[in-house]
């Protein structure tokens, strides 16, 4: 970047001009802030009208290359203040100042300067970033040749890309091809359907974009998005190619049965699972196993070991709907059959409602809601089924021939996480370490042992061969949030092994993950970042001379960006960065930065404010907020006119994990009395935009209490708060508590050093 | 914890419900919106959801034990709130007849009255009967030696066509069959219910036989239950009229048939009447009674079929015979006052058709409802059905009685 020419921008509009006198703030920086200059100051009246932009423009045509615009939240008229080679900062004077703090006050005056100096200090130290721009490959690898994989590859391909669709077993179709009828998919859902796999393998094997390997495995994929370099093993023979994403659909499989003795299951042969029962149907009848005499009373056992904390806590939420469809298709087999349906709740979502009504409305398929206790031998291979707590206030049972277990699904996924700490826990032993460290890798590699062989994708990637899991074994993202992303970028998880779904379900999540891969294709030829940070070009660059190889960075990420070598120095893969900084945050050195936010950018902003004498009785706390959740919030509260403290000033951080202590250092030797940290919800269920940002905030704050007490400053100084992106009142709740706070502890004893 | 109950759905039974009028019970999911709704319903195991589950399973032993199908009025409060238009009551009245039909003696006469199929064999039968009672008369007159009327007065009235002996004695065999028919029925049911009863561990009656039936004789006349409806509000009226209309006209006619033994009878009240006879007002004004409520309850069911169901065979059979009973009997009475001779004796004689065929059939048709539901209800007080824990609202009600009272004891003062 040439020359930085930087030029201010203030904006009266919008009760700007009315609340605060615009032309002061130019005075005030030029007369108490030391080192902050700006070579044009100007204002408008509306500088989002074309005029206003006009403005801008004029002075860029006159070279200005380091815009401020302090006006709005960056989050209006985003692309508006744009320009090309100027890079601009948005100063929040609407929603952070003028909305939320007293008109014509002298605090919210001051506080007004800060910001445009805070912005000022930003321009004066960023530049422009510019993509990370390599070859890419845009061929789609999809694992798993079921329902989900099938539709993605199909999907895939009818956009256009190249698709490699691998699958285990020797031929496509998974579990649907194996089922002899399926749900209705169309209204009024009542009728059940025969499967339409032949018409879809037909379909693939007919594109010539999609290229099928069945019995296959991944041996190894290594590398980065655009860049996978995957090994795969077929028939015992290897063969290597490049993909650009992947999209994991391995889908699932049934609850271990075994595990359900309490249901009867492997103590009574006339007890089945409804996988079982499946296969049965593919021969056109159903039997007893136990002497092979046709089933006449069928009873199902719903929920068998489904939302079961002791078994699957969760709904699979397709059993009932296969129970339904099991005893329709036994009523169509054998008219004089009955079927008992024994359950808990019967959940048919949506339209489905049709479906459960076409089964109620049978004379011979009977529901009864309660809790199955037990199943009995009733003589001559019958049983009973016990159950409580039913509808009619009675202890009752019903004698069938045949009992059915509706059992949950399972995802198959792979924890790459705990495999990691397995196979370290091996690589202990192996190297031949001693003591209390060989004693524990044992005690893991003992526990951790049904994990070993259990790899799908084999990636080449530092935290493990496969994405991590969450809940319940489903690598699911929060839904809402973040659709079909695992935390893998360009890896993305469709199907049952993304949450228990029904075909059409899965049909969805397929699509869905098949357009988040090409998104992920389309912009990592750009070099731009996927979802949230969508299109930033930034990407981390590490200053490896001063790296001491702490591990710090290739540990936390969490995306698993940075691979390692054998000594631990990190190895670069900027296509999986998702360009959160928590690698900045972490780094002790500080070594990772990016063109546009770096520890030293964020530190000459603190340093920017102006923080008056003790004497003058006017504390500054600093706000360190997640721009994901908790800026979005205080600019909502900013628009409801809920007033906070005017003693804060807050700098977005890209993520709380961003956040380098050194700048928590910075503040208190600057002399601010409190700094508050506010990131988004952490947890299983999380918010967070960068899944542990606001988690690994809480653990560095452990640092920071010691740094704390090194200084001798109150614990109290610094505070962590996790708020979600709806939390506005709340948020300024915690605010004005917190500047309550600070007064009370007292000013900080290095103001003025 | 006692022996779990075994369910044994009975798919024949299903059917048959299915077949006759409770064509949506299987597509209850066990809300218990119905219960909710009735004002009826008691708060210790309500109806009708525990009766539409059992119905589901197809369970014939307790829903015919269960006296609580009779405890409907079928105001149909709770097929027009049923979220899935199961229609409860549609499937109570299903099982009512069910129920008569099981618990008649014998049992085939109930499988006859809902069936249509059996409408000439119906008929025939007491045309038969009354016609040989009709041949017989003068061979058994002249046996017994009895003397033939004769005279004015005696020319215009019937009894030179049936006299009186013949159709007291013929009417009388008859009732005693019908009543060890109805004793034996309500035996059947009775005995049921406390099986039923027993079974689910109820103790001993809440309170006498004598004050049981008192109770319900009382809910009976006052029409207690119906006014408690708000969906088929004009069934209260309806029923009423036929209710009151029909006891006038039965008693009447033991009146008329008795005229002639009963010792209380003189003056205005003796037998012929003549048109401007208390008597006879009363048994016009009662017909006519009975002719409105029947066209009400028509009307009812054709126009808001939705609502209270169209009815099935076995409800259109009532009705009709006893519009038949009553049209036929004013028939004869123009005809009679017309002196249209002998067109007059020939509708007679069908009017008798007509009543002997209500009191015959009187176990096996819907005019049994009359016998079980007063059975049931003689139960339900009997055993406490109606009156367990009292609930806040009937503690309320207890208190205003109360109340009532106090302020009624004062007034006196």
């Amino acid at each position: 970047m040439s020359e930085k020419k930087v030029a201010v921008y203030i904006c009266k509009g919008c009760d700007i001009g009315k609340s605060i006198n615009v032309d002061a703030i130019q005075e005030a920086i030029d007369e108490d802030y030391d080192e902050i200059e700006a070579d044009i100051w100007q204002t408008h009246d509306c500088l989002c009208a074309d005029e206003g932009i006009e403005l801008i423009k004029k002075d860029i045509g006159e070279g200005a290359n380091a815009l401020v615009v302090a006006a709005c939240s960056s989050r209006f008229k985003t692309t508006d203040f744009l320009f090309d080679g100027c890079f601009t900062d948005r100063v929040n004077l609407r929603e952070h100042v003028v909305w939320s703090h007293e008109a014509g006050h002298e605090d919210t005056q001051m506080l007004a300067n800060d910001y445009v100096a805070m912005g000022i200090a930003r321009v004066g130290k960023a530049e422009i970033p510019e993509p990370f721009s390599e070859e890419i490959n845009k061929t789609i690898l999809v694992v798993g040749g079921g329902h989900s994989g099938m539709t993605a590859a199909l999907e895939t391909a009818k956009a256009g890309y190249e698709v490699v669709l691998v699958e285990k077993e020797d031929k496509l179709g998974g579990w649907r091809g194996k089922f002899s009828r399926v749900f209705p998919t169309s209204s009024p859902y009542r009728e059940l359907l025969e499967p339409d796999v032949n018409e879809r393998i037909e379909e693939l094997q007919g594109n010539d974009k999609v290229t099928i390997h069945t019995s296959a495995s991944i041996e190894k994929i290594a590398g980065q998005p655009g860049q996978f370099d995957v090994t795969l093993k077929t028939n015992g023979s290897t063969e290597n190619f490049r993909v650009g994403a992947i999209i994991q659909a391995t889908g699932w499989q049934p609850y271990d049965a075994n595990k359900l003795g309490h249901l009867g299951y492997g103590k009574f042969k006339n007890v089945i699972t409804n996988v079982e029962l499946e296969e049965q149907f593919t021969q056109g009848k159903v039997t007893r196993p136990s002497d092979g005499k046709p089933a006449k009373r069928i009873a199902f056992i719903q929920c068998a070991g489904s939302r079961d904390e002791e078994h699957l806590p969760y709904c699979s939420a397709v059993c009932c709907r296969a129970t339904l469809k099991h005893s329709i298709r036994i009523r169509e087999l054998d008219g004089e059959a009955q079927a008992f349906v024994l359950y808990k709740d019967i959940r048919t979502p949506g339209q489905f409602e049709g479906f459960y009504l076409r089964a109620q409305e049978d004379p011979g398929i009977f529901f009864m809601k309660g809790e199955v206790e037990k199943v009995e031998d009733a003589g001559g291979d019958n049983l009973t089924v016990e159950m409580t707590d039913t509808l009619i206030d009675e202890h009752v049972k019903v004698e069938a021939d045949l009992v059915v277990l509706a059992t949950g699904m399972v995802p198959n996924s792979a924890d790459g996480e705990t495999i990691r700490k397995y196979t370290d826990s091996l690589g202990i032993i192996e190297k031949g370490e001693e003591g209390a460290q060989l004693e524990m890798a044992k005690t893991t590699s003992e526990e951790l042992k049904s994990y070993e062989g259990t790899e799908i994708l084999n990636l080449d990637y530092r935290q493990g061969p496969d994405f991590p899991v969450l809940k319940y074994n489903f690598p699911d993202s929060h839904f809402i949030c973040f659709p079909y992303e695992t935390r893998r970028t360009g890896i993305y998880a469709a199907g049952c092994m993304r949450a228990p779904n029904d075909t059409d379900a899965c049909r969805e999540d397929a699509t869905g993950a098949a357009l988040k891969a090409i998104q992920c294709l389309e912009l990592a030829e750009k070099g731009y970042a996927v979802h949230p940070r969508w299109g930033d070009q930034s990407w981390p660059e590490f200053a490896m001379q001063r790296c001491t190889q702490c591990k710090r960075c290739t540990e936390e990420c969490p995306f698993g960006t940075l691979n390692e070598d054998a000594k631990g120095t990190p190895l670069e893969n900027p296509l999986r960065c998702r360009r959160c900084g928590i690698c900045l945050g972490a780094c002790p050195e500080r070594i990772v930065s990016f063109k546009d936010y770096a520890v030293n950018i964020i530190s000459a902003m603190i340093k920017a404010v102006h923080v008056p004498d003790e004497d003058e009785e006017k504390p500054r706390m600093l706000g360190l907020i997640c721009e994901n959740d908790a800026y979005p919030a205080l600019d909502l509260a900013g628009m409801k006119r809920i007033q906070h403290s005017a003693f804060i000033r807050f700098i977005p951080v890209r993520c709380l994990g961003s956040v380098n202590v050194v700048w928590i250092a910075d503040a208190l030797s600057k002399g601010y009395d409190g700094i508050l940290l506010v990131g988004c919800k952490s947890g299983d269920d999380y918010q967070c935009h960068y899944i542990r940002g606001s988690e690994l905030m809480g653990t560095r704050g452990e640092n920071i209490q010691e740094k704390l007490k090194q200084l001798a400053l109150e614990e109290e100084r610094v505070r962590v708060e996790e708020i979600s992106i709806t939390d506005g009142e709340k948020l300024v709740q915690i605010i004005n508590e917190f500047a309550e706070q600070i007064e009370e502890v007292g000013m900080n004893p290095f103001k003025g050093f | 914890m006692p022996e779990p109950t075994l369910l044994k759905p009975d798919q024949k039974f299903i059917n048959r419900i299915i077949k006759s009028g409770g064509g949506n019970i299987k597509k209850c999911f066990q809300c218990a919106t119905c219960s909710v709704v009735c004002e009826l319903s008691p708060d210790r195991r309500p109806f009708p959801r525990k009766e539409m589950i059992w119905a589901q399973w197809g369970l014939q032993d307790r829903l015919l034990a269960d006296p609580d199908v009779w405890l409907c009025h079928q105001c149909n409060d709770c097929s027009t709130h049923c979220p899935r238009g199961a229609k409860p009551s549609e499937v109570l009245a299903a099982l009512r007849r069910e129920s008569i039909i099981h618990h008649s003696v014998p049992r085939f006469l109930g499988k006859w009255m809902n069936d249509p199929r059996y409408v000439p064999l119906m008929l025939l039968i007491p045309t038969v009967l009354l016609g040989l009672a009709l041949l017989l008369k003068d061979p058994i007159e002249s046996v017994l030696g009895f003397s033939k009327q004769t005279g004015e007065r005696i020319v215009f009235s019937y009894s030179s066509m049936f006299p009186h002996w013949l159709l007291i004695s013929f009417f009388l065999f008859f009732s005693l069959l019908v009543l060890l028919a109805i004793i034996a029925g309500v035996m059947r049911f009775w005995r049921a219910m406390k099986a039923a009863d027993a079974r689910s561990g109820m103790t001993g009656p809440a309170k006498g036989l004598r004050a049981s039936i008192i109770a319900a004789l009382k809910n009976i006349i006052t029409h207690d239950k119906f006014a408690t409806c708000s969906t088929e509000r004009p069934r209260f009226l309806s029923h009423f009229l036929v209710f009151y209309g029909f006891i006038a006209l039965f008693v009447v006619s033991i009146w008329a048939m008795t005229a002639k033994y009963n010792p209380l009878i003189y003056s205005s009240f003796a037998y012929p009447f003549s048109f401007w006879s208390p008597w006879r007002i009363l048994a016009n004004v009662a017909g006519i009674a009975v002719v409105i409520g029947c066209l009400l309850m028509i009307i009812e069911r054709l126009n808001e079929n939705k609502k209270a169901g169209a009815g099935s065979y076995f409800d259109w059979a009532f009705i009709g015979i006893l519009l038949c009973v009553v049209l036929s009997g004013f028939v004869t009475e123009i005809l009679h006052y017309g002196r249209v001779e002998p067109h007059r004796h020939i509708v007679y004689f069908v009017h008798l058709v007509f009543v002997f065929a209500l009191l015959i059939y009187l176990p096996y048709s819907k005019f049994a409802h009359m016998i079980y539901r007063t059975t049931a209800m003689v139960y339900a007080e009997y055993s406490g059905r109606d009156a367990e824990a009292p609930t806040a609202a009937a503690g309320k009600k207890q208190e205003g009685e109360k109340e009532e009272k106090n302020k009624a004891e004062e007034s006196k003062e």
